[in-house]
C-alpha cells in the first residue's frame, strides 16, 4: 500500500472522572490512504467523537492525549503547536458536525462564517473569499448559491445549514474531510439528500473522508472500509463489503443482526444484544465486551484480545474465540 | 450469523451514588471551590466565636499604644484609639456575615415567592411583577439606599430620642438598631430582584420538561406537580445564586459603611474600617489593608464557592 | 389486567357511541398553535400542526404514525391525549369524547392513556428516585397502599426487566436503557389500555434499541396493550407495526396494514420516504435506485395549498397544486390520499 494519508497509532485518551483518569480510548491504531473513506462506527460512548477531536487537539476540558502518535504528512498531529494545529484544522482538515443548529454563529451571516477560513489559511481578500464562498455554496447544492450569503444561519431549513457546514469544511480543500454524525440531527430524506452530496463531492474531489456514525447502515454505500470501535478499542476492522458478508467480533454480529431492516424477514422480535455498554470509568479488565457476549470464555473477562488478521486478508478482528490469533507466530 | 437473545435475566444496578453525594464529589474536586468553602467556613467560626477567639474587647482603647504596626501582641496592629485590629476584624466578620444571611434571607424570601408567582400564573400578574422589578433594577442601588437612610433616618432617631426623654427605658438609646433594621431592609429592598428574575426564569423553563409534562400525562394536579416537581428542580441555580449572593451583600454593606450610610461605629464593620484607614492609609497602610483584604478574601471565597456549586449541581455538564 | 372501565358509568360525560372495534376513534382532530412574530409579537401566526385527522385505533393493534419532523406525528399523538388540547374535532374513548372534559373530569381517563417519551433522560424528574417516580402514580390513583407500594414497585421494575435495587436509585445514575425501562414501567402503573410511543426508542443507543422493542412486544402480549407508535425510523416501524399511517405537515398521506405500505406503497411520499432507509449491505445499497427527494418540508406556518407535498412530488399536476385530495380508499384498509393514485397513466415506480 502506498503512504496513507493519516496513520494514526496507539492512541489513547485519558478523562478525569472521580474515580481517577478513565481511558476513553485506548490504543488505536488506524490509517486512512489518498481519496479513501473510512468509516468509523460505534455507539455513544465508545470514543469515536474523542478519537478525531484528539487528532484536531480539540478535546474538551478534562480529557487529555495519554499517548500514541498520529502522522499526517510528515508530522505528528499530536504534538503539534497550537499555532500549528490551527493550520492543520480547517486548512488540511476540514470538519462536519453533528448540530448544523449550533455549530454556527447566530449573529454572523453565512457569508461572514464562510469567508474567514479561506481569509485564515489562504490568504484570501475579503472580495475574492466572497466570490469563492458563493461557488462553495453552489458546489454543495444551495439553491440560490451566491444569493444565499446574506442569510443568518437561522433563515436556512436543518438540510440547508449542514449543506453550508459541508461548503466551509471543504473551503480550503482539506485532503481530508472528518463528518462527525453529520445527518443524525437530520430527517431521512435529508439525510439521503446529504449523503448523496458528500458522496458525489468525494467522486469531484477525490478528498479522504472520514465518517464518524452510530448507523451501521447509513455507511454501507458511501465508505470503503469501517472500523468497529466499542468501549474504546477497535474490535474489528474490515473492506465495508466483508464487514456485512462476514462480521468476526460477536458485537458487529449482534448489532448486525438486531438493526431491523426494509428486506427480509419481517420478524416481530429482533436478536437484541442484553446489557448496556461500559461506563468508561468501569470497564472490564478484558475484552470490554466480554460482560455481554454470548460466546464469552475465560480468558475473555482477564485478557483483552489483540487485533488480528481473519482469513489472512485486511480484514482484522479482535476476539479471542471468532479471531484466534497465530500464538506461535508471535 | 446468529445471536441468542437475551433479555431475560433481571438487569442488575451499579454501584450506588446518590445526586447530593455525586455533586459533592464533584464539588470537591474542584479545587477554587473547596478553597471558597474553607474560607466560608473559617468566616462562619470566627464570626461565631469572636468572642471567645478574638484577643482583645473590640472596643478597649489603649491611648499609650495607637496606630501600632503588626506585633506579636496586636497581630493586625492598633488604630487610633489603640483598638486591636484583629478583634476589630474578628467583630466586623459578625456584622459581615449577620448582614449578609439576613438581608440575603429577605431578599430571597421577596424574590421566590414574587418569581414563583410570576412564573407561574403568568399572563398579567407576570407582566405587573416583572414591570416591578425591572423598575426597581433600574434605580441606581447606591442612590436608593442613600435616600432612604437620610430621609428615614433622622425622623426615626428623633422618635426614639424622644421615647427614651419620656420613658428612660435604656433600649430607646440602642440606636445600633435603626441602622440594622434602615440598612438590612433599603439593601434586600435592591437585592430581590435578580432572585424573582431567575425564580421565574426557572419556573418557566421546568413547566415544559418533559418530566412535568409526563406528570401531568399521568394525571396528577398542579399543585403535587408544583409542589414535586417543579419547585425541587428551580432550586440548583438558587443555591448557587444565594452563594454568591451574600459576597454581594458582604460588599454592599461595606460600600454603605465606606459612604456613611452603613452599620455605625463603635460597631465595627469591615466597610467603615475601610473607610476610616483610607484616611491615614498614606502613614498607617496596615489600618486599610487588614479589613480590605479580608473582605476581599470572603467575596473571592463565595464567588468561587458559588462557581463550584453551579458546576457541582448541573449533573448534565459533563455528560457526554 | 381488566379492561373494564369505571368511567364509562359517569352519566355527566359526553356520550358518543363508538365505531365497531375501535378502541379510541379520532375524528376530524386539528391542532394549530398561536404563535406570535416579529421583535414585538404584532404578528400573530398559525402553525397548522395537525388538521383534519380522522382515524380509528383497533384494540390491541400496533399502529404506527410516521412522517418526517414538522409532520405532526406527535402533536397527533399529544392531542388524542389531551396533553395539547385539540383545537377541533373529537377524540372517542369509552363512549366519551375526551376533547370535551375539563381538565378535573379527565384525570380519571389520564391513567389509562399513557405516554413513553423520546428522550428518557429528561422524563424522569431529577430529584426523585425510580421508585419514587413508579410510585407516585399508583398512590396518586389509589392503585397501591403505603403498605404494599414497594411490592408493587418492584413487580412493575420486574415487568420491564430491572432489579428491584434499582427503586432506591436517581435517574442520573442509570443508562439511557434502564431509564426508557423506568418511564416504562411508570407509564405501566396504573394498568393502561393505551401507549403513546412517541419515538420511544430513537434516543437509545443502537445495541440497546432492540432490547426495548422487543420488551414492548412482550408487554403488549402480556397485558394486551394498543400502542401508537409513533417513529421516523420505517425499518423499526416494519418490525412492529399491525397498521402504518404516513403524515405529512399534518395531514395523513396513507394509512394501511403494514404489509401493503411496505410492499405496495401508494403515495409518492411514502415511496421517497422508503427509498431514503439507509439499507446495511453494502453490495444492496450500491445497486438499488434511490429517489432522494429534493428540497425541504415547508413551513407549517403556511403550508401549501392543496397538496402539501406538492412543492416535492416528483407527479404533481395543475390540480394537485389546487385540490386538496380526498382520503380514499383503494384497496381494503388501505386509505390514501393522492389524486394520482389510480390514474390510467403508469405511475413510475420509484422505490
Amino acid at each position: 500500500m502506498t503512504d496513507p494519508l493519516l496513520s494514526v497509532r496507539d492512541l489513547a485518551v485519558e478523562v478525569s472522572t472521580r474515580r481517577g483518569p478513565a481511558r476513553v480510548v485506548d490504543g488505536v491504531s488506524f490509517h486512512i490512504g489518498r481519496g479513501e473513506a473510512l468509516g468509523v462506527v460505534g455507539e455513544s460512548g465508545c470514543g469515536k467523537s474523542i478519537t478525531t477531536l484528539a487528532l484536531l487537539g480539540l478535546l474538551p476540558p478534562g480529557a487529555r492525549v495519554a499517548g500514541g502518535s498520529a502522522r499526517m504528512e510528515g508530522k505528528d498531529l499530536l504534538t503539534l503547536s497550537r499555532r500549528a494545529l490551527r493550520e492543520v484544522r480547517g486548512g488540511r482538515i476540514g470538519m462536519i458536525f453533528q448540530d448544523p443548529m449550533t455549530s454556527f454563529n447566530p449573529v454572523l451571516k453565512i457569508g461572514d462564517q464562510l469567508i474567514e477560513p479561506l481569509i485564515y489559511h489562504r490568504g484570501m481578500l475579503r472580495r475574492e473569499a466572497w466570490a469563492r464562498a458563493g461557488e462553495l455554496l453552489r458546489l454543495v447544492g444551495i439553491p440560490g448559491g451566491a444569493s444565499r450569503l446574506d442569510n443568518y444561519p437561522h433563515e436556512l431549513s436543518g438540510g440547508m445549514r449542514q449543506r453550508v457546514m459541508i461548503a466551509m469544511g471543504l473551503a480550503c480543500e482539506p485532503p481530508l474531510l472528518i463528518a462527525d454524525e453529520p445527518t443524525t440531527a437530520l430527517d431521512v430524506t435529508i439525510q439521503a439528500q446529504i449523503v448523496d452530496l458528500v458522496k458525489d463531492l468525494r467522486a469531484r474531489l477525490g478528498m479522504s473522508i472520514i465518517w464518524i456514525t452510530h448507523d451501521l447502515a447509513l455507511v454501507s454505500g458511501l465508505v470503503d472500509r469501517v472500523i468497529v470501535l466499542y468501549a474504546g478499542k477497535i474490535v474489528e476492522e474490515a473492506p465495508v463489503d466483508d464487514l456485512y458478508a462476514r462480521p468476526t467480533h460477536p458485537y458487529t454480529q449482534g448489532l448486525l443482526a438486531s438493526l431491523p431492516t426494509l428486506e427480509g424477514e419481517e420478524t416481530r422480535r429482533l436478536p437484541a444484544i442484553g446489557g448496556t455498554p461500559p461506563d468508561p470509568g468501569r470497564r472490564p479488565a478484558g475484552c470490554p465486551f466480554a460482560p455481554r457476549c454470548p460466546l464469552r470464555v475465560a480468558r475473555c473477562e482477564s485478557e483483552m484480545p489483540p487485533l488480528v488478521a481473519v482469513a489472512g486478508g485486511p480484514h482484522r478482528a479482535a476476539c479471542w474465540v471468532n479471531a484466534k490469533p497465530q500464538e506461535l507466530a508471535a | 450469523m446468529t445471536m441468542p437473545v437475551t433479555l431475560s435475566a433481571a438487569v442488575e444496578p451499579d454501584e450506588q451514588v446518590s445526586l447530593w453525594r455525586d455533586a459533592w464529589h464533584r464539588l470537591r474536586a474542584n479545587r477554587l471551590a473547596v478553597f471558597g468553602l474553607c474560607i466560608v467556613v473559617i468566616l462562619v467560626f470566627v464570626a461565631v466565636a469572636g468572642p471567645w477567639i478574638s484577643p482583645y474587647d473590640f472596643l478597649s482603647q489603649d491611648l499609650e499604644a495607637t496606630n501600632q504596626g503588626p506585633s506579636m501582641a496586636h497581630w493586625f496592629g492598633t488604630d487610633d484609639l489603640g483598638r486591636d485590629v484583629l478583634s476589630r476584624v474578628i467583630y466586623g466578620a459578625r456584622t459581615a456575615l449577620l448582614v449578609a444571611v439576613v438581608v440575603t434571607g429577605i431578599a430571597l424570601a421577596i424574590g421566590v415567592t414574587l418569581g414563583a408567582i410570576a412564573g407561574y400564573v403568568g399572563g398579567r400578574v407576570d407582566a405587573v411583577i416583572m414591570w416591578v422589578t425591572d423598575m426597581v433594577m433600574s434605580v441606581p442601588s447606591l442612590l436608593l439606599v442613600v435616600v432612604i437612610n437620610t430621609s428615614l433616618k433622622p425622623p426615626l432617631s428623633a422618635f426614639m430620642d424622644a421615647r427614651y426623654l419620656a420613658t428612660h427605658n435604656p433600649i430607646w438609646r440602642q440606636t445600633i438598631w435603626i441602622d440594622f433594621v434602615l440598612v438590612f431592609g433599603s439593601m434586600a429592598l435592591i437585592l430581590w430582584p435578580p432572585y424573582a428574575r431567575l425564580v421565574r426564569a426557572q419556573v418557566l423553563s421546568i413547566r415544559n420538561r418533559n418530566y412535568v409534562t409526563a406528570a401531568r400525562a399521568l394525571g396528577l394536579t398542579p399543585g403535587l406537580i408544583l409542589r414535586r416537581y417543579v419547585v425541587p428542580n428551580a432550586l440548583g441555580p438558587v443555591i448557587v445564586a444565594v452563594s454568591a449572593g451574600l459576597g454581594t451583600a458582604m460588599v454592599l454593606e461595606s460600600a454603605f459603611s465606606f459612604l456613611g450610610v452603613g452599620v455605625r461605629p463603635p460597631t465595627p464593620s469591615w466597610g467603615n474600617m475601610i473607610s476610616d484607614g483610607l484616611r491615614v492609609w498614606r502613614t498607617y497602610p496596615h489600618l486599610l489593608a487588614a479589613p480590605a483584604a479580608v473582605l476581599g478574601l470572603a467575596t473571592v471565597a463565595f464567588s468561587f464557592l458559588g462557581d463550584g456549586l453551579n458546576d457541582a449541581l448541573n449533573p448534565r455538564q459533563w455528560r457526554k | 389486567m381488566t379492561l373494564a372501565l369505571d368511567t364509562r358509568t359517569t352519566s355527566r360525560d359526553p356520550a358518543v357511541t363508538p365505531r365497531g372495534d375501535a378502541l379510541i376513534s379520532i375524528i376530524g382532530l386539528s391542532k394549530h398553535f398561536h404563535v406570535k412574530l416579529g421583535a414585538f409579537g404584532q404578528t400573530a401566526a398559525e402553525v397548522h400542526a395537525l388538521d383534519d385527522f380522522t382515524l380509528d385505533i383497533r384494540r390491541g393493534e400496533t399502529l404506527s404514525l410516521v412522517g418526517e419532523s414538522g409532520c405532526g406525528k406527535s402533536t397527533a399523538g399529544f392531542t388524542m391525549l389531551q396533553i395539547h388540547k385539540p383545537s377541533a374535532g373529537q377524540v372517542i374513548y369509552g363512549g366519551v369524547d375526551l376533547a370535551q372534559l375539563s381538565e378535573d373530569r379527565l384525570r380519571p381517563y389520564r391513567r389509562k392513556l399513557q405516554v413513553v417519551f423520546q428522550d428518557p433522560y429528561s422524563t424522569l424528574n431529577p430529584r426523585m428516585t425510580v421508585g419514587e417516580a413508579i410510585a407516585e402514580p399508583l398512590l396518586f390513583h389509589g392503585q397501591a397502599t403505603r403498605g404494599n407500594i414497594t411490592e408493587k414497585v418492584a413487580t412493575l421494575l420486574g415487568d420491564v426487566g430491572l432489579s428491584p435495587r434499582f427503586a432506591m436509585r436517581y435517574p442520573h445514575e442509570l443508562s439511557g436503557g434502564q431509564r426508557q425501562r423506568v418511564v416504562i414501567a411508570r407509564a405501566l402503573a396504573c394498568g393502561p389500555e393505551f401507549l403513546v410511543c412517541d419515538e420511544a426508542i430513537s434516543a437509545l443507543d443502537v445495541s440497546v434499541q432492540a432490547q426495548i422493542i422487543n420488551l414492548f412486544q412482550d408487554l403488549q402480549e402480556r397485558y394486551g396493550l394498543t400502542y401508537l407508535f409513533i417513529a421516523h425510523d420505517l425499518a423499526v416501524v416494519r418490525h412492529i407495526s399491525d397498521r402504518v399511517a404516513v403524515m405529512y405537515l399534518g395531514r395523513p398521506a396513507e394509512l394501511g396494514p403494514k404489509r401493503a405500505i411496505f410492499s405496495a406503497p401508494l403515495h409518492p411520499y411514502t415511496k421517497a420516504l422508503l427509498s431514503a432507509v439507509p439499507e446495511p449491505d453494502p453490495a444492496r445499497e450500491r445497486s438499488r435506485k434511490r429517489q432522494v427527494l429534493s428540497g425541504d418540508v415547508p413551513s407549517p406556518l403556511d403550508p401549501p395549498p392543496g397538496c402539501r407535498f406538492h412543492t416535492r412530488c416528483p407527479l404533481a399536476v395543475e390540480r394537485c397544486r389546487r385540490e386538496v385530495p380526498a382520503w380514499r380508499e383503494m384497496a381494503p384498509d388501505h386509505f390514501v390520499a393522492c389524486h394520482r393514485v389510480g390514474e390510467a397513466i403508469p405511475v413510475p415506480d420509484a422505490a
